[in-house]
């Protein structure tokens, strides 16, 4: 009876640590997505939005629709092991459309434990770009950029691992115009 | 008169130690089997606490094989109610008829994809497990997966340059003017 007692009770252990590891990797993958939902409201204020959510499913569903040829190879192995995309942008006609409050429940999640800031660009014309990762041990498990600009509002959330470098040559290749949107804007004379 | 008869009973015995004899005899060891009386009632101790802890452990076993199939069904259900109740917004470019994007200056057609809204499928088309039927067993698709799959995969290619953007934007500024895509010089990560 003793000797069965003490196994149930190394069972039980061992399996309550495969259940915590288990859980805790589910949440470290639920807490690289964010939620994006409080920027919704701006969508009215805004003049132009694009709204971008893209699940596993559907990123399956992406993937199927990618031909075999060298470019849809590059972009397989950059969509490998994403678990979902969400963008969010709006573009104001003037400035001062948003406000910080607007931003501060995406800063209130990337300030959770697990994100980094890994890059911020400060710029007082064209704004701030941060970018966020998320660790899960040694490799990266998200993404997130926010950009802040005086007319434009963007937050950028890739849900599992992702090669910044090859994301970043992902502009002007495959047959994706560099569309140069972030490009310097000529100045005017206002500006001058 | 020896006292004899008091250390081994030989000699001559004593009136006396006689009538003690006889008077003390009477309590003296008189062996008889154990008589257990039948309305005697035993009363064990039971040591209810290995059973207690077994009744736990399983209990225990129940909530966490209960909280992992919930978060199971959870997680894989997510993508079905996002297709189903939520579908999942395409690209949309809400634009004003006075404004012009860049885009549409610079590259004629917009690079932001006017994608209608998806339908979404019947719901017969759903499998128990949350995974399409007509999607897993199929392998040839048809017209409307075809149409989903290039509506998902603009989607993607838009949401890629879009992060690619910003990217190269963070490089450019912060290696100075720089052409685009030098992030390969910074540290690789992932």
């Amino acid at each position: 009876m003793k000797l069965l007692f003490q196994q149930i009770i190394k069972t039980l252990i061992l399996g309550s640590l495969v259940l915590a590891a288990s859980a805790s990797r589910a949440t470290a993958q639920d807490s690289s997505r964010l939620r994006l939902t409080s920027l919704d409201a701006l969508a009215g204020k805004a003049s132009e939005t694009v709204d971008v959510n893209i699940d596993e499913r559907l990123m399956h569903v992406a993937a199927s629709a990618l031909t075999s040829d060298d470019d849809s190879k590059e972009i397989k192995k950059l969509i490998n092991g994403i678990k979902g995309i969400y963008v969010k942008s709006f573009e104001f006609e003037h400035e001062n459309e948003y406000s910080a409050a607007d931003v501060e429940d995406i800063r209130a999640q990337l300030r959770l434990p697990g994100w980094s800031k890994l890059v911020n660009v400060t710029s007082k014309k064209e704004g701030n770009v941060e970018v966020y990762v998320l660790f899960n041990g040694d490799t990266v498990g998200g993404l997130t950029i926010l950009s802040t600009e005086p007319k434009e509002l963007t937050v950028v959330n890739i849900v599992g691992p992702v090669d910044l470098q090859k994301l970043a040559e992902f502009e002007g290749q495959f047959g994706i115009p560099d569309l140069g949107l972030e490009s310097p804007k000529p100045k005017t004379k206002k500006e001058d | 008169m020896k006292d004899d008869y008091l250390w081994d009973k030989s000699g001559e015995p004593d009136p006396e130690v006689q009538q003690l004899e006889e008077i003390l005899g009477t309590l003296r060891y008189q062996p008889r089997p154990l008589e257990i009386p039948d309305d005697l009632i035993v009363q064990r101790r039971r040591n209810y606490f290995p059973l207690l802890a077994i009744a736990a452990t399983f209990v225990i076993a129940l909530l966490a094989a209960g909280l992992w199939y919930r978060a199971a069904s959870q997680k894989s259900a997510a993508p079905l109610e996002a297709q189903v109740e939520q579908p999942a917004p395409a690209p949309t470019v809400q634009q004003r008829p006075e404004d012009k994007t860049l885009a549409t200056e610079n590259h004629g057609p917009s690079p932001l994809p006017r994608v209608p809204p998806r339908k979404t499928q019947p719901a017969n088309s759903v499998a128990f497990n949350g995974k399409r039927h007509n999607r897993a067993s199929a392998p040839v698709l048809t017209a409307a997966q075809e149409k989903e799959a290039e509506e998902a995969k603009a989607q993607l290619l838009m949401a890629l340059r879009v992060a690619s953007e910003k990217l190269n934007l963070v490089q450019r500024k912060t290696q100075g003017a720089g052409g685009p895509n030098q992030i390969r010089n910074q540290h690789k990560i992932g």
